[in-house]
């Protein structure tokens, strides 16, 4: 048994400890936000947090994140009480078909959180998930929105 | 298609809905029908559902792929039935005859750009006639005449007491009412949503991962299948063993499907290993020998053929000879998968009597007729459940993950097995964007005015493959000429011919935009070499040949003039900056793009693109604007590094670090503007794609000198 702490909630799962946490997330727990799209840390659609940090979870053993703090997108905010980034996604109608976005916007909130005042470069080199949609001009909006609904917060 | 139908009455029975207004479309269709729900037998496919709890959910017969139906589509009915759109559900449509609402009425699907035009009419219908039985009801209450009362969002009101009612209070007598014919329409300048910038209706769930995709179905008791099939296009699985893999963690069953083998396990993940670790040979038939290269050979040896005369006006050969200045130019461009960001999936539950399928597709018809064809049940048995797509662009109008999700489910009834991809099976065995080639040669005379243009485009077309009824020519392929045919600039002779060259074992589809996607960058590319050789500057060239289109001549103006449009190379901090042209017209609509790009460091830099569309009149300008950034970044992507090649019958790219899809850091900054021309409505999703990559290899010309006469560019060294 493997204990792990996934939006804020403990979980023990009977899993390998090579498998990747992406499919621990999605087929063994059932949380269906974080996607997958590549399987090769390339795309981004699998973007959690692991004590914070961003991280790939197709690549990520699970054994990797053991008494680690793991966040998906259903644990940064819900429809009802949405992080900051969201409602910035939200409000400035971000996705297309929507796919890539769970990854986008966690890889957002992870940037703000290191850097809360990005600049346009920043947010271009920092944002390195892909979208087949295009969506790329909204996404680095909103980050930017999202910098300022933070800012106001605080 | 005619949108035109009157509209008819008939009562059903909706499933278990008491006394909700329930408005149906219903064969021979066009025609809407009211039902009062009341007792449980029979299902009516219903469009629009006013329930007493005053819910509104309206049926969508077009899918969700990011072009933004699920916004367009009801927003149509909103205005008319006097709603607000954030109120409304959006629910996909089920399958079946009275959702086919294309075509006078013989299909369904969402593509070709259609989805809004081809509907514009009948949902409009649907939402008035739903708000005159509300009127008539409430006028039936309050006893007074149906022009005695207004709507507001939601709502009926007495005009002359004040009183109101709810669309839902009123649900169940206006169930009642005739359903009234030839209703008056709202006159544009009273539109409360159409034409404005409504805001998405999916744009929270999608930003808090609560959005349902394909891929994300969870049933009880569901199993997870992976497929390997023929590295060979058309090969066949000869062996395989099951039992090297029957005792790895989670495996279930290995199953044959067709051309493959799939392992069943608890998850993706052991399904995953377990499939890589399994011995199985193919029989890679007689394809194993079909390589890209040779097959390019096949069409830069028939770039003379005459083929299939497609358009001939004047005397070509006649006034190429005379010709003061004649250039030839070959172009061609290679393969391309669709790349959706959610791998190709489907999930199938088969009973004895029933099967249910959860498919992403851009079709639910074909998902059924699959599943019918495999099961062997009626097509009433069959219950399609269509998802969010995580992108289609073409890929998921055919059925292959489909039928390998029911092949497995039936043969393990009473299971739902879900099939997922990994990116390497999705990358090679799509349906390709087809490899082109095209000869264009073309006259001048002493002026540098065009006299003669005769282009061969050499290929084979996705719509002769796969839906060869819809060819007005069977000797045509229309998704191979399309965008080269018909064109707008004034050339006195000229002349196109379509060679057809088959590309079996090579599956071929529909990828945005079809051939406009391959004509856009020839066609526009060589109006781009002629320019240069009449020593005209490429705008004003363009708009010589285009006095007798002036929808044309505007977008392309109009794009000139939001970029500045300069022709020469200009320093900016130090950096040489070059601008492109564009003008292509696609799916019923005009687009015009300036590119502007720099090279540094060998680093091709898109800075920006000016895109001007008139699309007729759009319908949601805010979505029109996202589809034109979508779609060129689209038509960018395969420009810069996107070509699928095949050797030995196969594919060689695998992931995305094969083929390589555009990044955030290499999207260009992008100013849109719309002309409501007021011409007929055209279609938007597609046609920001096809002039893309024309209007930076003009740029690029600019700056080099050198013609980009292939694709992708990162295949091409500007320096040589
Ligand atoms: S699925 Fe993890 S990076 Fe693509
Ligand atoms: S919104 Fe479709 S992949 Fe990003």
């Amino acid at each position: 048994m493997t204990q792990l702490m996934i939006n804020g909630k403990a979980y023990d799962v009977d899993v390998e400890d090579d498998m990747p946490l992406l499919w621990v997330i999605r087929d063994v727990i059932g949380f269906t936000g974080t996607k997958f799209g590549c399987g090769m840390g390339l795309c981004g659609a699998c973007s959690i947090h692991i004590d914070g940090n961003v991280a790939r979870s197709c690549i990520t053993p699970v054994a990797a994140a053991k008494g680690k703090n793991i966040t998906t997108i259903e644990g940064l905010g819900t429809p009802d009480n949405p992080h900051p980034v969201q409602q910035a996604w939200a409000e400035s109608d971000v996705p297309q078909c929507g796919y890539c976005q769970s990854g986008q916007i966690m890889a957002a909130a992870s940037l703000l959180k290191e850097n809360p005042k990005p600049n346009e470069d920043d947010i271009k080199n920092g944002m390195t998930n892909y979208c087949r949609c295009g969506t790329y001009l909204q996404i680095h909006a909103a980050v930017k929105k999202a910098s300022d609904l933070i800012g106001d917060e605080s | 298609m005619s949108t035109q139908e009157k509209l008819k009455v008939s009562r059903r029975q909706f499933m278990g809905m008491s006394g909700a207004l329930v408005l149906g479309m219903y064969l021979p269709v066009g025609k809407l029908a009211a039902k009062a729900g009341v007792s449980a037998a029979g299902k009516v496919n219903a469009f629009l559902v006013i329930a007493p709890d005053n819910s509104i959910t309206f049926y969508n017969p077009f899918i969700e792929m990011g072009q933004g139906t699920y916004t367009s589509i009801p927003t149509l009915v909103a205005e008319e039935l006097d709603a607000d759109l954030s109120a409304m559900q959006i629910a996909q449509a089920p399958h079946g005859d009275d959702y086919k609402i294309m075509f006078n009425n013989t299909v369904r699907f969402t593509g070709g750009s259609l989805s809004v035009r081809s509907s514009y009419e009948t949902m409009r219908r649907a939402g008035a006639t739903a708000r005159a039985m509300l009127i008539n009801a409430a006028a039936e209450k309050w006893q007074v005449k149906a022009s005695d009362c207004k709507t507001e969002p939601g709502f009926v009101i007495n005009q002359s007491t004040g009183d109101k009612l709810s669309y839902g209070e009123l649900a169940p007598l206006a169930a009642t009412q005739t359903v009234p014919e030839d209703l008056p329409l709202k006159e544009s300048k009273d539109f409360r949503l159409i034409g404005k910038p409504v805001k998405r209706t999916d744009s929270l769930a999608k930003a808090t991962g609560t959005a349902n995709f394909g891929i994300d179905t969870q049933i009880d008791g569901m199993l997870v299948a992976v497929v390997k099939q023929s590295p060979v296009f058309g090969g066949k699985v000869k062996s395989f063993d099951a039992a090297a893999v029957k005792d790895m963690p989670g495996v279930k069953w290995v199953d044959p499907i067709p051309d493959g083998v799939a392992v069943i396990a608890d998850n993706y993940w052991h399904a995953l290993k377990a499939i890589q670790a399994l011995p199985v040979s193919f029989d890679e038939g007689a394809n194993a020998k079909f390589s890209s290269a040779a097959y390019l050979q096949s069409l830069q040896d028939n770039l003379d053929t005459a083929g299939v005369n497609v358009e001939n006006k004047g005397d070509v050969a006649t006034a190429l000879k005379s010709a003061e200045t004649k250039l030839t130019a070959d172009y061609h461009v290679p393969f391309l998968a669709h790349a959706t960001l959610e791998p190709m999936n489907c999930t199938a539950l088969v009973t004895d009597n029933n099967c249910t399928v959860w498919a992403p597709n851009q079709g639910a018809d074909f998902v059924a007729g699959t599943a019918a064809g495999i099961t062997g049940l009626p097509l009433d048995a069959i219950t399609v459940e269509t998802p969010f797509l995580g992108g289609g662009f073409g890929r998921r109008f055919l059925m292959d993950f489909v039928a390998q999700a029911v092949t497995l489910a039936k043969a393990h009834k009473g299971i739902p097995i879900k099939v997922v991809w990994s990116r390497e099976e999705d990358t090679q065995h799509d349906f390709y964007r087809p490899m082109t080639a095209a000869r264009y040669r073309a006259g001048l005379d002493a002026n540098g005015k065009p006299v003669a243009l005769h282009v061969t485009n050499v290929g084979e077309g996705p719509m002769g493959r796969l839906n060869p009824e819809f060819l007005a020519d069977p000797k045509i392929d229309t998704t191979v000429v399309e965008g080269v045919e018909k064109q707008p600039y004034e050339i006195a002779n000229h002349k196109l011919d379509y060679v057809h060259m088959p590309l079996s074992p090579v599956p071929i589809g529909y990828w945005r935009s079809v051939a406009h996607s391959v004509n856009g960058f020839i066609k526009e590319s060589f109006i781009d070499e002629m320019a240069h050789a009449a020593k005209k500057d490429p705008v004003a060239f363009r708009l010589s040949m285009l006095s007798n289109s002036p929808r044309f001549a505007a977008v392309l103006k109009k794009a000139a003039a939001m970029a500045d449009w300069n022709p020469s190379v200009v320093e900016k901090n130090g950096v040489k900056h070059a601008m492109g042209v564009s003008l292509h017209e696609s799916f019923g609509s005009l687009v015009a793009q300036v590119a502007e790009v720099s090279i540094e460091n060998k680093k091709i830099n898109v800075h920006k693109v000016w895109c001007v569309v008139d699309c007729g009149f759009a319908v949601n300008p805010a979505i029109v604007k996202m589809q034109m950034e979508s779609a060129l970044a689209f038509g960018l992507s395969a420009a810069m590094g996107e070509e699928i090649t095949m050797e030995k019958g196969r594919v060689r790219q695998t992931n995305f670090h094969t083929y390589p899809i555009l990044m955030g850091k290499d999207m260009p900054e992008v100013e849109t503007e719309i002309i409501n021309s007021g011409a007929t409505m055209g279609g938007v999703g597609e046609i920001g794609t096809p002039p893309i990559a024309s209007a930076v290899c003009n740029a690029l010309f600019t700056l080099t000198g050198k013609r980009i006469r292939t694709l992708p560019l990162s295949k091409t060294d500007l320096n040589a």
